[in-house]
């Protein structure tokens, strides 16, 4: 037989009708119970590691908070996934989950939709303090607090340290050294597998990512203060142009262009590859005992550009909200206090899984600086990282520019047609917005 | 019309109900939604929602990306139908011929189709790997860069969905060519027919109808594509791979222009429409549909 959908097996379908009408059943049932014990439903992602702390956070919740009952669910993997149910399920108002993980670039866009509860009568400036500036800008907008910081994500440079050692190079603090340095290794080493650098190039999120840190690099803004696109074309064409320039010099593979994190980690994780744009969680890949570059990787600030202001890494992460439709609101907000405080992220960083903490005492903390060495590098690289803008549309910013950047990339367009066409289209569509 | 027949039709009305109202209730109640919906501006997180009337499609029609779309997805459909019916006969025949391991070569055809396709995407994220993949280690270390070059993506994701295909069509061919009866050949034999005359005037003439029912069913579903290039491309790059579906649905879930979404759903629900009749209208010459 035919399958039912394009991209789903008929049996799958099948099931998720089930957990749908299992999810109705449950939250029908729900609003009969009335006083008894209160039922809170957690959504999140899986988190992996060596072990899943959370199961024992919620018990710890539950037992200082009698008469509330956690139940978590897990979310489906990728990011693309679980934007879209949440956006079919808080659209239509339905209060089948209360606190809910999101990633930190839709917090302004469900805010302004109205389905986030507005924290801000329980958690003051002085609760958001010790988190990093950058976590904090992205989970408040217009003045409110939408949601918890909870765990960070942010642009980083890894660097083959054995290998700048033998050339007597020390980590480059702009593109245009590391360029060279590049050049200088391969040269050298006359390795013919031996890559420049890697990054994330693909048309997707990631390269959002990698050209922001780029343009921010060299001065120039996606989106200015004063809400205009591209305010500095010259400067961010510069950028493209570089990026472009790198994969022309034969310094990155032709793929970068459909390079995610995935694809291009594994190379540098087996030696293959000089530098690597990357996130914090490959650190632990790369120290791992079967590593081939175990011991021989390090970790640097993003470089900026000649002329332009020092290098700036782009953070991600996700962060805890309150479903605005949760029937006990208090108790949902208890919950995220909670799990943002810092013994639930002490714990859930002592646990090794792949996630950093928000909160920035515990990267100096000796417990966990003594598993994690790298804790402290990464406060500072944490510290002077920027959110991607914080904007109810950045979705629509990010898909609009995204086959524009890649257009520059792969040579289809110059940088400066690929940007004019990415400006009138967000002018166009922003527009009609505000 | 007797009481008798008029007692048979009520009775036919009342067994037919129950299959109409589901179509009414999941099919054109829908439908008619999102028809509904195509002709208003609708961006629920900004609290807009006004009736536009026919703005988008007039929008749609100066639309550079939406003609690009509509390109990728006429070429992905077009080429990966012909490759797979093709190859599928051809593996078809192969195995009615073949003597030995003919259940396991079966069982290899059905894997590839019984892979769910994401996984099958991240198969072939990795088999295109321009270093490590093993397409380029048969072309003899050639580095092509199957997902990042303008001019291969596509002829990538349409190899990967003939692979993943392909199965779906031999064992449709497979299955007709199971009973066709012995008696047919020897008939042909009888008469003289060389190998060549046996295929072109007896096997594919006996094929043709199960041909046109799996070409139904493989241009309709090309023509949804979507998964192949969400998960290996992305729709790049520079929107090289990005079908209709991929707009919407960028259009939908991902910037929530629901108007605007709706209004490209309607226009792949129109071409879809519009070759499934002409399908249709071929498969009643043949006589196979009512």
């Amino acid at each position: 037989m035919i399958r039912a959908a394009s991209w789903y097996p008929g049996r799958m379908r099948w099931r998720a009708l089930l957990v749908l009408v299992a999810l109705a059943v449950v939250g029908c049932a729900e609003q009969r119970d009335g006083p008894g014990p209160v039922t809170l439903v957690f959504k999140h992602a899986k988190i992996l590691g060596p072990s899943d702390p959370m199961p024992g956070l919620l018990r710890e919740f539950e037992r200082r908070h009698p008469g509330v009952v956690v139940r978590s669910e897990s979310l489906t993997w990728t990011s693309d996934e679980q934007h879209q149910f949440y956006v079919i399920n808080l659209e239509g108002a339905s209060p089948t989950f209360d606190v809910l993980m999101l990633d930190v670039i839709w917090v302004p866009e469900f805010a302004q939709a109205g389905w986030l509860l507005d924290l801000s009568p329980w958690v003051t400036r002085e609760e958001l303090a010790p988190h990093f500036p950058a976590a904090v800008e992205a989970a408040t907008w217009g003045g409110r607090v939408w949601a918890m910081p909870w765990n960070m994500n942010v642009g980083v440079v890894y660097y083959r340290a054995d290998l700048l050692a033998k050339y007597g190079l020390r980590p480059p603090t702009t593109w245009e050294a590391l360029a060279e340095q590049a050049e200088r290794v391969r040269a050298g080493e006359r390795d013919r597998r031996l890559d420049g650098v890697l990054w994330q190039g693909k048309q997707y999120e990631g390269l959002v990512c990698n050209v922001l840190e780029h343009f921010w690099g060299s001065r120039a803004e996606l989106l200015g203060p004063d809400g205009r696109v591209l305010p500095e074309p010259h400067r961010a064409e510069a950028a493209l142009a570089f990026m472009r320039g790198l994969v022309d010099r034969g310094l990155s593979p032709g793929w970068v262009t459909a390079g995610d994190e995935e694809l291009t980690r594994r190379p540098f994780g087996d030696g293959h590859a000089v530098f690597l744009r990357s996130w914090p969680y490959a650190l632990d890949l790369f120290e791992a005992p079967d590593s081939p570059v175990r011991g021989r990787v390090g970790v640097a600030a993003l470089p900026g550009h000649l002329d332009g202001a020092g290098g700036v890494g782009a953070t991600g992460g996700s962060h805890l909200a309150v479903n605005r439709r949760s029937r006990h609101a208090e108790a949902a907000v208890a919950l995220v206090r909670y799990l943002a405080s810092e013994p639930a992220e002490r714990a859930l960083t002592a646990a090794g899984v792949a996630l950093y903490p928000t909160r920035m005492a515990l990267y100096h903390d000796p417990e966990i600086v003594r598993a994690r060495p790298t804790m402290p590098l990464f406060h500072d690289l944490m510290l002077a990282a920027r959110p991607r803008p914080v904007t109810p549309y950045y979705l629509m910013l990010s898909t609009t520019v995204q086959p524009e950047f890649s257009a520059a990339l792969v040579g289809v367009k110059t940088p400066r047609q690929a940007l004019a066409q990415a400006r009138h289209r967000l002018e166009y569509m922003l527009g009609g917005l505000r | 019309m007797t009481a008798r027949e008029r007692a048979d039709r009520r009775a036919g009305l009342a067994f037919v109900a129950p299959a109409a109202l589901t179509l009414v209730v999941l099919a054109l109640y829908p439908g008619l939604w999102v028809l509904w919906l195509s002709l208003q501006q609708r961006i629920p997180i900004f609290g807009i929602a006004r009736f536009v009337g026919l703005d988008h499609y007039a929008f749609l029609a100066g639309d550079p990306r939406f003609w690009n779309a509509a390109r990728v997805t006429l070429v992905f459909t077009g080429a990966s139908v012909a490759l797979e019916l093709v190859l599928g006969l051809a593996v078809a025949l192969a195995l009615q011929r073949q003597r030995v391991g003919r259940r396991l070569a079966l069982s290899l055809l059905l894997l590839a189709w019984a892979l769910p396709s994401v996984v099958t995407a991240k198969l072939f994220e990795w088999l295109y790997h321009p270093s490590a993949g093993l397409v380029n280690v048969l072309l003899g270390g050639r580095a092509f860069n199957w997902l990042g070059d303008p001019a291969l993506a596509l002829p990538g994701l349409i190899l990967a969905d003939v692979w993943r295909t392909m199965p779906f069509v031999a064992l449709l061919c497979y299955a007709r060519l199971l009973t066709i009866a012995p008696e047919v050949y020897e008939a042909a034999r009888v008469d003289g027919a060389g190998r060549l005359a046996t295929l072109t005037s007896v096997t594919l003439p006996l094929l043709r109808s199960i041909l046109l029912v799996a070409l139904l069913f493989r241009t309709l579903d090309a023509l949804r594509a979507f998964d192949l290039m969400y998960v290996l491309t992305g729709g790049g790059p520079a929107n090289t791979t990005e079908t209709l579906t991929v707009y919407a649905y960028r259009s939908l879930f991902q910037t929530l222009q629901l108007g605007f979404g709706a209004a490209i759903g309607v226009v792949i629900f129109g071409l879809v429409m519009a070759i499934a009749a002409g399908y249709l209208r071929a498969l009643r010459r043949e006589g196979l549909a009512a």
